[in-house]
């Protein structure tokens, strides 16, 4: 399908044809341990990355506490039972190579990159970390006590104000609405609990192994089937979470940041995860919104009236859950003036038809920036996982364009009107009360919380 | 041991821009890089932040490309785009699917003719970039630390001791003579350098070049004030209070040796050993192990990209049960070992191997994902701009990994003395996270 059209003006030079858009090829395979790998040629550097997945997160040991998954995820670069903590550090750096491990509410994940000629050492390295982590006390206990410092700092973040209350309001009980932890919960973290995070989360059953790089493939799945072949483990059951609420009207949660000189706007609704066939018309319909520089909402807010530097839009896909937001940090003088101009702009998305023209720059955008992805080792590993761990079809990808350009603005419209839920959007703003409580109330009634995240009133 | 080699292509144009051209058909994608080089370090006196205002003025309007269009057309173009302004260069950059090349290079070349804006536009980019500074500096725990606090503590001469985010009321001074003055004065094609890298021939795009870029006029040869710093005889001390964050902080930076000197690779392999991520010795020393700090990080910020005095800096927030100079000792300590014992084979074996492997990755690298080889634009630039040889991307490596352990040792020894540095306190005045109820 060729690209569409826009209107410019004549002097411009127009746009050539385009050249075809090909993903690698993937190999995959699926070893008689559960664990499956996805490997991808991609040859702009003597290296690779990587990334070994596990399919459960945060939200599967919530109830034993809030973050454990992550706090798992951090002790377990710090020992195994063959290497100490700088043993790891030291081999790694002799490799070339970078690792991070982290949790997030669905997956568990080592990441990694380093050079094609070590790669057989740095898989051996993931695989001990994967399988022979050791939690050694003393590494548990420092950064249990550094995890502290971090949870008290973050809440002087408005970013993260505005975002942790946003989900509490959004999820309720439902595990997603913890971003993160209390100080007193992670002063009850246990090594025990993470030993049995570990246990239940990290086994081949659980995981999806991909690389990315410079290799031959055939030659990569060989090692991978000798460093990984005889480990076992499996999948642990899913978890019920209960459903979570469904907001109905505009409320306001102000929370109270002594001494701000400017203010946080994050609003929010329920949306849809990226299984769901809207996915793709949603993601149309916010980059038409907010979701890019010629968008809606930054010409408005940003170019035409210098309410704010940042203005932007997201849409937020969970495994089980998804939502849409819209943020930006504005003036203290302006906080209703930005907040009417939000509204307005979606409420006209969900009533007038988009133009056509509009929606050719929009879908030109989309799908161009797709493809950005294929020119980078880190791009081709973050498009190739979104598939696989969304269990999105095989052909995802390779479709992704076509189904961008085949919507018309009637669907946007009904996109629009079915999940930018203007009348029941919940609206966050993190600043200092008395410059903004008067602005604030005129949208709805107003909880104040602190920034510990009490309620005041 | 596999060596990466760029292609390399250039030309000179008649007006004095200069062309850098690097096929490469891994993604049917362009990046077109823009840079000039004038960075808030040489802004005029008196127009403190007037550099990066006017990095946004260039998106503001051209001769033949008004407001909103320019964003319009590279976004509707399947495209991304940005722009950046650092202490010698500013750079505008965009990232297309390949059959826009054509109108990317239009659209640049009709704001390095002529800019065409107004008050308005002026008012309204005032107000955006004082809520860019408000939520990157003065509204977040440790804002613009160390990278404002350090400059008025560690240096004397103006250029490179003021505040290059900009006072307000030097913003609010700013006006439509200045930002028509500055572009008539720097960016002119001869102070420029234009990059193109990805999806298309070298000939095609020298060809476009010479065809958009070719008949606008060259300028006077631009003046550059001296940045020199007069020498430093003793240590240097500044406090600045902390408004959100809970932990006490500083910053320790010793002033780097002049680039492209065997000193200087000396200093970036040290750097490496010293903040080379949990391997480095300042974290392990003061996180991992001694563990009075939570964070402790830093290095050489964008060792190829300044062409003036810099600093390789330490930036370290610390557990308040810790005193600053409790720390302080800690960290000097960590240095002190460096100084009388040096580094073993093995340790530099690592570093040199761990630098190759993060210099592909600089090579390869866009930002956030969606600006491939932005790194190697700007590597090409910054050696274009600075030492008038692009090919350096290819040599450079060589300078790092000829390093021996004995000039690591001296380096250490040379320039992380007590006269040599400056330390900036950044310090909580609330300490108490308990909220009034």
């Amino acid at each position: 399908m060729a690209t569409r059209v826009a209107e410019v003006s004549s002097l411009v030079p127009g746009l050539s044809p385009e050249r075809a858009v090909n993903w690698p090829k993937r190999t995959r395979a699926r070893l008689p341990n559960g664990l499956e790998v996805v490997l991808a040629e991609a040859h702009s550097i003597p290296k690779f990355h990587g990334e070994l997945f596990f399919r459960a997160g945060n939200a599967q040991v919530v109830d034993r506490a809030p973050g454990l998954a992550d706090m798992t995820a951090t002790v377990v670069r710090t020992g195994t039972a063959k290497r100490p903590s700088r043993k790891i550090e030291e081999d790694l750096r002799s490799l070339g190579a970078d690792l991070g491990t982290s949790a997030s509410q669905d997956t568990s994940a080592i990441s990694f990159a380093g050079l094609s000629e070590f790669s057989e050492s740095i898989l051996q390295l993931v695989n001990e970390l994967a399988r022979e982590a050791a939690f050694p006390e003393p590494e548990f206990e420092r950064e249990r006590r550094q995890k502290l410092e971090e949870v008290k700092l973050e809440r002087t973040s408005p970013g993260f104000l505005a975002g942790e209350r946003l989900r509490k309001v959004l999820f309720g009980s439902h595990p997603y609405a913890q971003i993160s932890p209390s100080e007193s919960e992670v002063a009850a973290y246990k090594r025990e609990d993470l030993l049995s995070t570990y246990g239940q989360i990290y086994t081949p059953e659980n995981g999806l192994l991909m690389l990315v790089g410079d290799f031959d493939p055939q030659a990569m799945l060989k090692t991978i089937e000798a460093t990984f072949g005889n480990w076992t483990g499996q999948k642990p059951s899913a978890k019920q979470a209960p459903a979570p609420p469904k907001p109905r009207g505009r409320r306001v949660y102000m929370v109270h940041n002594p001494g701000s000189v400017q203010t946080q706007i994050l609003i929010g609704c329920h949306a849809i995860t990226r299984r769901d066939p809207d996915w793709i018309k949603l993601g149309l319909a916010n980059s038409l919104y907010g979701g890019a520089f010629n968008s809606r909402l930054v010409m408005n807010i940003r170019e035409d009236k210098g309410y704010t530097y940042s203005p932007r839009s997201g849409v937020h896909p969970l495994r089980h859950h998804g939502y849409f937001s819209v943020s930006a940090a504005v003036r203290n003088d302006v906080v209703a003036a930005s907040l009417t101009e939000m509204f307005y702009e979606i409420d006209k998305l969900r009533s007038v038809p988009v133009p056509e023209a509009e929606l050719a720059d929009a879908q030109n955008y989309v799908t161009g920036v797709f493809s950005m992805g294929l020119a980078t080792q880190e791009g081709l590993l973050s498009q190739f996982s979104t598939v696989e761990l969304n269990e999105l079809p095989p052909d995802y990808l390779e479709t992704y364009r076509d189904k961008i350009r085949a919507v018309t603005p009637a669907d946007l419209l009904a996109t629009a009107r079915k999940y930018f839920d203007s009348a029941n959007m919940q609206i966050v703003v993190v600043g200092d009360r008395a410059q903004i409580e008067e602005q604030a109330n005129l949208f709805g009634d107003v909880e104040v919380y602190g920034a510990q995240g009490g309620k005041i009133s | 041991m596999k060596q990466l080699q760029i292609p390399i292509h250039t030309k000179t144009l008649a007006n004095g821009l200069r062309v850098v051209v690097v096929p490469d058909t891994t993604a049917p994608v362009v990046t077109l890089g823009v840079y000039y080089k004038i960075g808030f370090r040489l802004e005029p006196q008196g127009r403190s932040g007037f550099a990066h205002l006017f990095e946004h003025m260039m998106f503001q309007g051209s001769e033949n490309a008004p407001k909103m269009q320019h964003i319009k057309l590279i976004n509707s173009s399947g495209g991304v785009l940005n722009g950046s302004t650092m202490y010698d260069v500013t750079n505008y950059y965009e990232a297309t699917p390949s059959n826009a090349l054509e109108r990317v290079m239009w659209l640049e070349a009709d704001r390095m003719r002529a800019l065409k804006v107004d008050d308005e536009n002026l008012r309204n980019q005032r107000d955006v970039v004082k809520e860019e500074v408000r939520v990157n500096v003065l509204n977040q725990p440790y804002g613009g630390f160390p990278w404002l606090d350090m400059p008025p503590v560690a240096f004397r001469n103006w250029a490179n001791a003021h505040n290059f985010y900009g006072d307000f009321a030097d913003l609010d001074a700013a006006s439509l003579v200045d930002v028509q003055k500055f572009f008539h004065t720097y960016y002119v094609p001869n102070n420029a350098v234009l990059l193109l890298l990805g999806d298309v021939k070298p000939e095609d795009a020298l060809t476009l070049a010479e065809k958009y870029f070719g008949s606008i006029p060259a300028g006077a040869a631009p003046p550059f004030a001296d940045p020199s710093e007069p020498p430093q005889e003793a240590e240097r001390r500044g406090h600045v209070e902390e408004k959100f964050g809970t932990l006490p902080a500083m910053a320790i930076g010793y002033v780097m040796p002049k680039r492209r000197t065997p000193e200087w690779y000396a200093m970036a392999l040290l750097d490496q050993a010293l903040h080379g991520g949990r391997a480095g010795r300042i974290h392990r020393e003061l996180v991992l192990e001694k563990q009075i700090a939570v964070e402790a990080d830093g290095g050489i910020d964008d060792i190829f990209g300044y062409n003036g005095p810099t600093q390789m800096t330490t930036r370290i927030l610390h557990k308040p049960e810790y005193s600053d100079e409790a720390t302080l000792a800690a960290f000097d300590t960590v240095l002190q070992e460096v100084q009388q014992n040096g580094i073993s084979d093995e340790e530099l074996q690592q570093l040199k191997v761990k630098w190759r492997s993060d210099y592909y990755s600089t090579l390869e690298g866009g930002r956030g994902g969606y600006m491939p080889r932005y790194g190697l634009m700007h590597l090409l630039a910054c050696f274009t701009l600075f030492d008038n040889d692009p090919q350096l991307v290819n040599t450079i490596l060589d300078g790092f990994l000829a390093v021996t352990k004995e000039q690591v040792q001296a380096a250490a020894r040379k320039f992380l003395r007590p006269e040599n540095r400056a330390i900036v306190f950044r310090t909580p005045i609330n300490k108490d996270a308990k909220e009034a109820a």
